[in-house]
């Protein structure tokens, strides 16, 4: 069996009585884009500076190709970072702030010279090198600081919220040239973040954080088509939760009944039989039907119907009087109109039963 | 429309002449020592009859106020020094800790700064008669850095507060030891502070009064202390002259520190 | 291999770096040194000696405030900071008013005038005015010639010099800060109050002076209280029959020798002011500025 690149063993965080993060363990490959996301709280930036080793954990571990690395000094972890707000030293230029790392690190001038214009290239800032960084847009900046951090070839990469200072457009600018820099230089990333769409569009893999937990980890696509808990659901992407009462459990199935005493079925974990749940469906996986069309499915009356170009939004009303969100292609919402009478359907293997 | 300069109509008048009239209140004197350092009346008679610079070659050439001026260049600079090194320490202490009575030391590091200067002057005049040390450069270095400091704990704590210390880790992930964080990055981005903390200090020190009378000796004075003493006597008018260079000197390091704030706002 | 490893316990120890309290404190350690030794010890046995000698008790307190010539100088001290303050509050506030609206070019005029007063020498201000306001001076050959007065007046070696040289030093100590507190008002308020259908008199009465009222009473109680405690500018200008406080205690310990008396005198004007100080951080938050008396 092969060790992994950087596995984090068991890691638990306390402050005095407050737990930040517990039980976190997770193995990442090399080269991979591995994201933490999870609202603010959740314990992913503890995590990640317990990695770069501004923190130290209560309990665990975190090995480096199977060498444990909270015996390392911070300065001597030789980790990449790029941190929230634009850290870059105000007294030096671009160039001598990408040199930064390589001198401290004694190397000669020749290579120091080589490697600074060779990663103002990478971030296509060369023509910069000799500015301040308060000369610089904020986007900018954040590209020098990741030019900076990667200066010295570290195995890691470790990026917290870099983005989140930038306003919309510049954010998916860097995100663009993040990919292509994480392809180009297959450095491993540990990217935080608290933006479903960034991590869904930068990451190999997700590790969501909830309360001090990682709550799962997947790619984009497991997250997003098999949640296993409510907070994933609700975290990625936008979903509709219904109550629902489980009556039967079998083969990762579940039998519920809605509180008009309708039956539904779902994708479920374990489940006691009679106990409260949820059943989570996903605006785009549902359909509307005008009521003559269909016997199957929930009756609802349509409140609100809103044209967004490429889909029609409504908003239905269930009989226990829950409004709930679909989306729909233009063209699939004929006849229907503000107050009328419809079916909502899904396919069942769309519906997800949570406790 | 109070605080609309345009809009202010008639009151406008009122406010520019009550401001007017101020200035040339606090310009006043200034100007008149030093139209009075070039006149050539011994007794001060305004306008003066004729100019001159005999009293500034009487202060040039007379040893007692020369070696009154070295000494106030020597504590001076030694006490600029002192202060900022000093300074720099417990302003990183105070930015860089939290513990129980931090604020309370914080109040305590300040407190020379509220006290009035004579009550120090008289504390430390009895403490130092029992050291031997009135009369003495240390004892006045001590008496001026004790004033000094608060200056200097303040401006450069200002600086240190602007500092985002993420810089710090950010340099401490280059690879960069806790010593070469320091010398590599604080201390080149608060090097501002440090230069504003340096001119007041030696700006406080240069002009310190109060204390000095009581460290001086018949044979170690500084220039104020000069100047004091023979004031107590007559109004000379080397005194005038000996005035106008305090002067110049303060406005040209004042001119210094409006170019270093300048400079940092490119 | 790895799982053996997976639930290793790190003990809570701190390895790289010192924990931040007890590398502060070291930081701080030079300065906390030097305070303590030259500072807060012979300031607290100047105190002490005010209660030890020449014997243990309160006579010296009992001096101090039962002796006529005494009782005078506190009178003196408080009533010129008074009149000082007062003055400097009248002139000040216009000129603080005018230095917060003016346009730049003009502002910033004003503004080295008064840093260049405020960092003029001491001595060399208190001399000019000695010269400016002494019989043959400037002011009264101007106010004869005017025929304003016949006689010249007496302007110094009384407390009228001394009021005039303070309020010189003083103004800055207010016009500062109380510009900063103008500045920081929102002009939008002020025009609210206008269309609002508030007069000039009203708006000022009504909005300006409530909203720069903390600055106001935080700067006059600076002024106040550095004023109390002034030495050098009280010396000059008001020779030997018109002592204040901060003279009274240097002649004590100059001229008469009288350690307790002086550590007597030093305690009152020391609770005076610090207790000054403290109201002011309480209630109108800390005014920073140069505040020790000269």
């Amino acid at each position: 069996m092969t060790t992994p690149f950087l596995q984090i063993r068991g890691l638990r965080k306390t402050y005095d009585q407050v737990v930040a993060i517990d039980q976190v363990s997770l193995d990442i490959k090399q080269g991979e884009f591995m994201t933490f996301l999870g609202p603010s709280g959740s314990g992913k930036s503890t995590t990640l500076y317990i990695v770069a080793g501004f923190q130290e954990p209560t309990e665990g571990q975190v090995l480096l190709n199977g060498k444990s690395l909270l015996d390392v000094a911070p300065n001597k972890r030789n980790i990449g970072m790029v941190f929230q707000r634009y850290t870059l030293f105000p007294h030096l230029t671009v160039g001598e702030n990408v040199a930064f790392p390589l001198r401290v690190r004694r190397r000669p001038e020749s290579e120091v010279k080589a490697k600074v214009a060779k990663m103002l290239e990478l971030v296509h800032l060369a023509e910069y090198r000799d500015r301040l960084p308060g000369q610089l847009s904020g986007g900018q900046q954040q590209r020098v600081a990741i030019a900076r951090a990667l200066a010295y070839d570290p195995p890691l990469l470790l990026m917290d919220e870099p983005l989140s200072a930038l306003d919309k457009k510049l954010r998916e600018e860097i995100q663009f040239e993040l990919r292509r820099i994480h392809q180009e230089t297959g450095v491993t990333i540990l990217y935080v973040t608290h933006d479903q769409e960034e991590a869904l569009r930068l990451s190999d893999r997700i590790a969501v954080f909830s309360q001090g937990r990682i709550e799962q980890v997947g790619t984009g696509e497991e997250l997003y088509e098999h949640p296993s808990s409510r907070f994933v659901a609700g975290f990625i992407g936008n979903s509709n939760f219904l109550p629902v009462k489980v009556e039967q459990m079998g083969g990762g199935r579940a039998r519920a009944i809605f509180p008009n005493g309708q039956a539904v079925e779902g994708d479920a974990r374990a489940f006691a039989a009679g106990s409260e749940g949820t059943l989570m469906v996903r605006p785009e996986k549902m359909r509307i039907r005008p009521h003559a069309a269909s016997a199957r499915g929930l009756a609802v009356t349509v409140r609100d119907m809103t044209y967004l170009g490429d889909s029609m939004h409504f908003a239905v009303q269930t009989p226990w009087e829950q409004e709930l969100a679909v989306r729909m292609a233009v063209g699939d919402g004929q006849g229907l109109c503000i107050g009328s009478s419809a079916v909502l359907e899904w396919d069942a293997q769309h519906g997800h039963v949570f406790a | 429309m109070l605080l609309d300069y345009d809009r202010l109509g008639g009151w406008r008048w009122g406010l520019v002449a009550i401001g007017s009239a101020v200035m040339l209140f606090l310009l006043l004197p200034i100007v008149f020592i030093a139209a009075l350092s070039f006149g050539d009346s011994q007794w001060l008679v305004f306008p003066p009859p004729g100019w001159t610079t005999q009293w500034y070659q009487q202060l040039l050439t007379d040893p007692v106020w020369v070696n009154a001026l070295l000494t106030s260049a020597k504590v001076a600079v030694m006490v600029t020094l002192l202060s900022v090194v000093l300074g720099l320490l417990a302003a990183l202490g105070l930015a860089r800790s939290r513990f129980f009575g931090k604020s309370a030391l914080q109040a305590f590091f300040l407190t020379p700064m509220v006290l009035p200067v004579v009550v120090l002057a008289v504390a430390l005049y009895a403490f130092f008669l029992k050291l031997g040390l009135t009369g003495t450069l240390t004892g006045f270095v001590i008496g001026h850095l004790i004033i000094a400091l608060p200056f200097s704990i303040i401006t450069i704590g200002n600086s240190l507060q602007s500092f985002d210390s993420a810089l710090e880790d950010a340099a401490m992930i280059c690879g960069a030891g806790p010593l070469e964080v320091k010398w590599r990055v604080t201390l080149p981005a608060i090097r501002l502070g440090l230069f504003a903390a340096a001119i007041f200090s030696f700006l406080i020190s240069w002009d310190e009064v109060v204390l000095s009378i009581f460290m001086a000796s018949p044979t170690l004075q500084t220039l104020p202390v000069l100047i004091w003493s023979t004031l107590r006597q007559d109004l000379t008018p080397v005194i005038a002259s000996a005035s106008t260079l305090l002067v110049a000197f303060t406005v040209l390091l004042m001119l210094l520190a409006s170019f270093l704030k300048k400079g940092s706002r490119q | 291999m790895p799982t053996a490893l997976s639930s290793v316990a790190v003990p809570a120890r701190r390895r790289f770096r010192l924990s931040a309290e007890t590398r502060g404190i070291k930081l701080m350690l030079p300065v906390l040194l030097l305070l303590v030794l030259c500072f807060l010890v012979p300031v607290i046995t100047l105190l002490l000696r005010s209660v030890m000698e020449p014997t243990p008790g309160w006579q010296n307190y009992a001096e101090l405030l039962g002796s006529q010539t005494y009782v005078r100088v506190f009178f003196n001290t408080f009533m010129v900071a008074g009149v000082v303050t007062l003055i400097t509050l009248l002139v000040g506030f216009p000129t603080a008013w005018l230095l917060a609206i003016l346009p730049q070019r003009w502002s910033r005029l004003m503004f080295a005038v008064l840093l260049l007063s405020m960092w003029t020498n001491l001595l060399a201000r208190t001399y000019a005015w000695m010269v400016l306001l002494q019989q043959t001076g400037l002011i009264n050959r101007v106010l004869m010639a005017l025929g304003v007065i016949d006689q010249p007046l007496a302007l110094v070696n009384n407390l009228v010099g001394v009021t005039i040289g303070m309020t010189y030093i003083m103004l800055p100590f207010l016009v500062l800060p109380l510009h900063a507190t103008l500045r920081a008002i929102d002009p939008s308020t002020l025009r609210a109050a206008a269309v609002c259908g508030a007069s000039r008199w009203q708006s000022l009465r009504l909005v300006l002076l409530p909203l720069a009222l903390p600055g106001i009473a935080s700067g006059a109680l600076m002024v106040f209280v550095m004023s109390l405690g002034y030495y050098v500018t009280p010396a000059l200008l008001g020779g030997t029959s018109y002592m204040m406080l901060a003279e009274l205690i240097a002649q004590l310990v100059q001229s008469l020798l009288n350690w307790g008396l002086a550590g007597a005198a030093a305690f009152v004007l020391l609770v005076v002011t610090l207790g000054l100080y403290a109201v002011q951080l309480r209630y109108l938050g800390a005014g920073r500025s140069e505040m020790g008396g000269r």
